[in-house]
């Protein structure tokens, strides 16, 4: 080897020197932080410090509860949802949905222009268009049917909303001649306010205090899931449980069991229908031992003689003893109470069952009680409209109308209905058959693809409003909502555009609806309140209770609890008890298990199925997360040999759908149960063409005295369909193995 | 019998060499990279002097940088902010046509950040500022620049060593910058 450097090693070092460099060069540049920039405001905001958060109080829409959040915003964007601890619905504690609510705001699959059809009906073909064209074309259309006098032809349907947007609906609707303003929500418990009209003379429910309660006993109310107001009764609930130094006691009777059974001390899996007959034998039970102290008891003896518990035993599926015994217990706890609601008030007897469970608090001495029933004040805010809320009667009622020859426009407000009801009300074609329909809405949905123009709504965050909770909590409260961030795109609140509308409509609406926007309206509203509420009439002192509303997010009054006399109740209450036996859709021998869909935790009616966080929240009771599933008692999922994952064809006597087995072993047998929410079609990336829905199925039968839903009362058959899927679930197996860990007696559920 | 390196290498010279000619190349290659080709002082979307408005001018800092006492970022300064002076100031210049043609459009001028810290160090200006550092410890002689350039390595030894050099409360807790 020769030490001088020939022509092939001067290559060898050179090359490997350039090479080097390379490497160096780069290796330099791929250790450098990427650009990133300062970008500054153009103008400077006056209400905030970059970096420093600012909470803004406003309410959650999201359900009826009305719970008042805390919205944290930073540099003028919404960052985090908490409860607002001021507020006596929530008391700073917020759901999974109120959490989740960012992604309505951030949604990617918001409507972000006014959207005219440029295509057949149904097609879901849309172009955008501007917020001046759409308007004009909208008030061209009402004024015209107001000239005409045929405005009575025009329909409005709202999801739920409360507070003064309901009324600006009522007075809208009035001022341009049309009787024909509904509310529909699937979840709207239209038994339970018939129950509780027939019992207390009341259009508000009542305030089921069960924070002082020692006796919980709950007819079917998932009150920790989605029954009325979750956020409120969780709270409630922890002060039953560890508030004082005495436990108290929850026994929940229903044939599947929720998340308020499975916290519940005793679950009690009652024949579907048959609540009520269980509340009159208890209350049979307690009037028989004596525990009944009021001067007619014997009155009450023979109202309810025929509702002994061992005659109950055999329909209701629970043994005389166990009756007597749950009896005994909540005639002696004190206070105590029932509850009544979820599919005991869903069944074709529901509001027999409720009256039934109101006759058991009213036996039990629980009536006008801490720790029982208390009735709500009359809302300060004289709601001049109240909420036109319909059961499922009237919705068919308004479909009939739609599909008739007169019906010329329809406006949809922010609601569903093609997927919150069942296929048999033939929604669709009701909706297809009005000539012109007008959509508000923040997301394209199943309802919202038969439009013919569309208006994006802002979100519940963007927003000027108020909100009445109902159920209240014992005394007046009521919030404003107030936009937390500037509107993210070229969107506006419904409350403007109706006033945007009755501007441009003409003759005397602006007159009768002068308020230059939502805020100005909810301003002047809440100065009458004021001013009817206080002697200081100067707008200094307005402005100053206005702010301080603002500020802590809920307005509230004590106001002492009106004394009722009991006579009159008792002579009220033995007048509305009834019973009858519930009935289902298709008969036992061919369709032998009774449906219950519940309410998902998360989606609740649907609706939530678009927010990617609630997608990936497992069901607490089955940890099953992304899809549907089938609940079967294990006993049942054996007798026709079903396994975890079967994909089952599940029939009723109107539809049948396609859904996985889950095996659950808190449920009847002769149940099978499915959680509502999934199976959108339309309705954005995150929730189309995931699970079914089981709303869908259900048989058009109902409540016979409400007129509601009876969405308990549908008989299926099930059946393999020999395919199957991986159920999707954050749980191993729910059975200890032998392994003993609940100790002995709970090793084999 | 002593043992040399250098011998056994000797067979290898040629590869050693090689081996040392690549090393040469890529502290060269780092080198030009840092110097020529560094991101310590980025071109600006407008040619924006702190010599004259620093220096010649003697704005102080924070009216313009007006978050840097009480927030953690010290704040670069809106658009209008410029616009407050320059409706009237040095109104023909063509670096001011263009700021002025922002503020026309409404659009914010996208400033290139000079010094930044990786995302999961929280820095934050309001504490150091209430600790008495003046601006210039950590930024230089912005007054006589008139592009900045980043005098600091902003790397975590910096940080560690001024702060036990100032005996900084809890200074070299992991969590006081790593939350």
């Amino acid at each position: 080897m020769s030490n001088k450097i020939n022509r092939r090693d001067f290559l060898k070092f050179v090359g490997a020197g350039t090479i080097g460099a390379g490497a160096g060069f780069l290796a330099a540049d791929v250790s450098k932080m990427s650009t990133e920039f300062l970008i500054p405001q153009v103008n400077l905001p006056e209400d905030y410090s970059p970096g420093i958060a600012t909470w803004y109080n406003t309410v959650c829409t999201l359900c009826s509860a009305g719970c008042g959040i805390s919205v944290r915003i930073r540099e003028g964007r919404a960052k985090k949802i908490e409860g607002n601890r001021s507020h006596p619905v929530n008391q700073g504690k917020l759901c999974a949905v109120g959490q989740a609510g960012l992604n309505v705001l951030y949604n990617p699959d918001r409507i972000k222009t006014p959207l005219l059809r440029d295509g057949e009906r149904g097609s879901g073909s849309f172009r955008p268009i501007g917020w001046d064209e759409a308007l004009t074309t909208i008030s061209g259309v009402l004024g015209t049917l107001k000239i005409q006098k045929k405005a009575n032809n025009a329909y409005l349907l709202s999801g739920a909303v409360s507070g003064h947007l309901n009324d600006l609906f009522a007075l809208f609707m009035d001022q341009l001649g049309s009787q024909n303003y509904l509310q529909h929500e699937f979840s709207y418990p239209a038994s339970l306010y018939a129950a509780n009209k027939a019992c207390f003379d009341e259009d508000v429910l009542p305030y089921y205090d069960i924070r002082n309660s020692k006796y919980l006993l709950s007819f079917g109310a998932d009150y920790l899931g989605a029954w009325l107001s979750p956020v409120h009764h969780g709270v409630s609930y922890g002060h039953l449980r560890q508030g004082t130094g005495q436990r108290g006691r929850c026994v929940q009777i229903e044939p599947r069991m929720s998340l308020s059974g499975a916290n519940a001390d005793e679950w009690i899996a009652a024949r579907p229908g048959s609540e009520g007959m269980l509340a009159l034998a208890m209350a049979h039970s307690i009037v028989e031992q004596g525990l009944y102290a009021g001067a007619d008891a014997g009155d009450w003896q023979q109202a309810l003689a025929a509702y002994s518990p061992a005659s109950v035993a055999g329909p209701s599926g629970i043994s005389a003893a166990r009756i007597v015994r749950i009896a005994t217990e909540f005639a002696a706890a004190s206070p105590s109470l029932a509850i009544g609601g979820g599919a005991a008030g869903a069944s074709t007897n529901g509001t027999a069952n409720l009256v039934a469970v109101n006759v058991l608090n009213f036996i039990g001495g629980n009536i006008g009680e801490a720790g029982g029933i208390l009735f709500n004040p009359a809302s300060t805010f004289s709601i001049d409209a109240p909420r036109p809320r319909a059961g499922y009667q009237e919705m068919l009622k308004l479909f009939a109308s739609l599909s008739g020859d007169d019906a010329e426009v329809l406006i949809l407000h922010d609601t569903n209905p093609v997927f919150t009801l069942p296929s048999s009300a033939n929604v669709a074609a009701a909706v297809m058959a009005v000539p012109y329909v007008i959509g508000m809405s923040s997301f394209m949905d199943e309802t919202m693809a038969l439009a013919d123009i569309i208006l994006p709504l802002d979100t519940y965050l963007e927003v000027w409003g108020d909100s009445i909770p109902d159920p209240g909590v014992g005394f007046a409260v009521a919030s404003i909502a107030q936009p937390v961030v500037k509107r993210l795109y070229d969107t506006r609140s419904a409350g403007d555009i109706i006033l945007a509308l009755a501007h441009q409509i003409g003759g005397e609406l602006p007159a009768n609806m002068p308020w230059t926007s939502m805020e100005n309206y909810i301003m002047e509203m809440w100065r009458a309140v004021y001013q009817g509420k206080s002697n200081d009439s100067s707008d200094h002192g307005f402005r100053k209770f206005w702010l301080s509303i603002l500020e802590s997010g809920v307005w509230g009054e004590r106001s002492p609890q009106q004394a009722r006399p009991r006579q009159a109740m008792s002579q009220a209450m033995l007048s509305a008890v009834h019973m009858t036996q519930p009935s289902f859709a298709g008969n036992e021998s061919e369709y032998r298990f009774v449906m219950q869909p519940y309410l998902s935790l998360a989606f609740q009616d649907g609706r939530g199925a678009n927010l990617p966080w609630l997608q990936e929240l497992p069901d607490p009771l089955t940890s099953v997360v992304y899809n549907s599933w089938v609940e079967l008692n294990p006993k049942t999922a054996a007798e026709l040999a079903i396994h975890e994952g079967d994909v089952l064809l599940i029939e009723s006597t109107v539809g049948s759908l396609e859904a996985p087995a889950f095996i659950y072993q808190a449920i009847r047998p002769d149940v099978v149960a499915m959680p509502i929410g999934q199976g959108h079609g339309n309705y954005g990336r995150y929730a189309s063409g995931r699970g079914s829905n089981p709303i869908e199925i259900l048989a058009p039968e109902t409540d016979i005295d409400s007129g509601g839903l009876a969405w308990s009362a549908t008989r299926v058959k099930i059946s393999k369909t020999g395919r199957r899927v991986h159920v999707i679930k954050t749980d191993g197996t729910t059975r200890d193995l032998g392994r003993n860990i609940l100790g002995p007696g709970h090793g084999h559920a | 019998m002593s043992i040399s390196v250098l011998e056994a290498l000797a067979h290898f010279k040629k590869p050693v060499l090689v081996l040392f000619a690549g090393l040469a190349g890529f502290v060269g290659g780092i080198w030009v990279n840092g110097t020529y080709f560094g991101d310590a002082s980025p071109v600006q979307p407008i040619e924006f002097s702190h010599r004259i408005h620093a220096g010649e001018n003697e704005i102080p800092c924070q009216y313009c940088h007006v978050y840097a006492a009480r927030t953690p970022v010290a704040g670069v300064p809106s658009v209008e902010k410029c616009m407050g002076c320059h409706r009237s100031v040095a109104i023909d210049k063509p670096e001011i046509i263009k700021v002025a043609q922002y503020y026309a459009d409404h659009e914010p001028i996208p400033w290139i950040k000079v010094y930044d810290v990786p995302d999961f160090v929280h820095f934050t200006h309001k504490r150091h500022i209430q600790a008495g550092l003046e601006c210039r410890e950590c930024h230089g002689p912005v007054a006589t620049m008139d592009r900045i350039t980043r005098q600091q390595p902003l790397r975590m030894p910096w940080c560690v060593d001024c702060h036990t050099k100032k005996e900084v409360v809890n200074g070299r807790d992991c969590w006081t910058c790593h939350k």
